[in-house]
C-alpha cells in the first residue's frame, strides 16, 4: 500500500489540464541525429519524420515533480501513435500534453502508480499532424 | 499490393549497443539514468542499463515502414512494453498481418529478446495505397 497517497490526489487534479504549449520547427540536422540513433537509414527519413521522431521535437510528459515522490522510479508502460499528415523538415509543430488518467494498481513487487498522458501535435496551419499516448508508472 | 491475414513482415534484427542509448538518450532528449549509468540502474532494481521503450517502439516502427515502403502509410502504432532489454543482446522485431478491410491492414507486431520472450508487442494500421 502507498504511504503516500496524497501524490495520487494532486496528480489527479491535473486530469484534463493542457501543460504549456512547446512549439518547435524541425531540423534536417536533428532529424538526422535522431534516424541515426535509431538505425534507420530510409531515404524518406531525410526531409520526413519516422513514426517515433515526435517523441524527440517535445517533451513527452508534462513536468510532473510531484509523482517523483512515489516509489523509486519510472517506467514506460506503453505508447500509442496516431498519425493524420506527415511532419516534414521545416514544419513548425506545437505540442500540448496533459494527463487524462491517474491510478494506483498492486502488484506482486507493491504498488504502482500509472500517469496516462495524451499529446496533441499541430502543424503550423493549426491541424493536427499527430497524436501520442502514454503510459508512465512510477514503480 | 495483395495482403492477407497470416502473411508475415520480414524479421527486422537489432544491435543495440550503450553507445546507441547514449546516441538516443540524446537525439529524444530523455536523460534518465537507468538508460546509460549502470550503477544508478542496479540502484533502482534493474540488471544494467537498459533499452529506451521509445528506441524499441522506433524498431517496431522501422519494421512496419521498411515493409510498406512507399506502397502505403502507417496510419497508427500502439506497444506496450512487458520487459526490460539490455544492450548488447540482438533484439528481434516480428509482425505479421492480422486482418484486411478494403484498403486497410492490421498488423501485430512485437519484439523478442534472443530467449524468444515477447517483450514489446503492440499493432499498428496501415494504408495500402499501390
Amino acid at each position: 500500500m502507498s504511504t503516500t497517497p496524497s501524490v495520487v490526489d494532486r496528480l489527479r487534479a491535473r486530469i484534463g489540464t493542457p501543460g504549456p504549449p512547446s512549439t518547435v520547427m524541425v531540423e534536417a540536422g536533428h532529424l538526422k541525429r535522431f534516424t541515426e540513433a535509431i538505425g534507420d537509414s530510409y531515404p524518406r527519413w531525410l526531409t520526413e519524420a519516422p513514426p517515433t521522431y515526435l517523441v524527440a521535437l517535445a517533451p513527452v510528459s508534462a513536468h510532473l515533480p510531484e509523482a517523483e515522490e512515489y516509489g523509486k522510479g519510472w517506467l514506460n508502460g506503453g505508447n500509442r501513435f496516431e498519425y493524420l499528415e506527415p511532419v516534414k523538415v521545416g514544419d513548425t509543430i506545437t505540442a500540448i500534453g496533459r494527463v487524462v488518467d491517474v491510478y494506483e494498481k498492486s502488484g506482486s513487487s507493491g504498488s504502482l502508480l500509472f500517469i496516462i498522458f495524451e499529446t496533441e501535435y499541430f502543424n503550423g496551419h493549426g491541424r493536427t499532424v499527430a497524436r501520442l499516448r502514454g503510459t508512465a508508472i512510477r514503480r | 499490393m495483395i495482403l492477407q491475414p497470416g502473411d508475415e513482415l520480414p524479421d527486422l534484427i537489432k544491435h543495440p549497443t550503450t553507445r546507441q542509448l547514449v546516441q538516443y538518450a540524446g537525439a529524444q532528449g530523455d536523460f534518465y539514468e537507468i538508460h546509460y549509468d549502470q550503477e544508478y540502474a542496479r540502484g533502482v532494481g534493474l540488471p544494467g542499463v537498459i533499452l529506451h521503450g521509445l528506441l524499441k517502439a522506433a524498431f517496431l516502427g522501422q519494421l512496419v515502414t521498411d515493409w510498406l515502403g512507399e506502397r502505403g502509410t502507417l496510419k497508427s502504432f500502439e506497444v506496450s512494453y512487458r520487459g526490460v532489454d539490455v544492450p548488447g543482446r540482438p533484439y528481434r522485431c516480428r509482425g505479421r498481418v492480422t486482418s484486411v478491410t478494403g484498403g486497410h491492414a492490421e498488423l501485430e507486431i512485437w519484439g523478442e529478446d534472443p530467449d524468444g520472450n515477447r517483450t514489446t508487442v503492440g499493432t499498428a494500421v496501415v494504408e495500402i495505397t499501390a
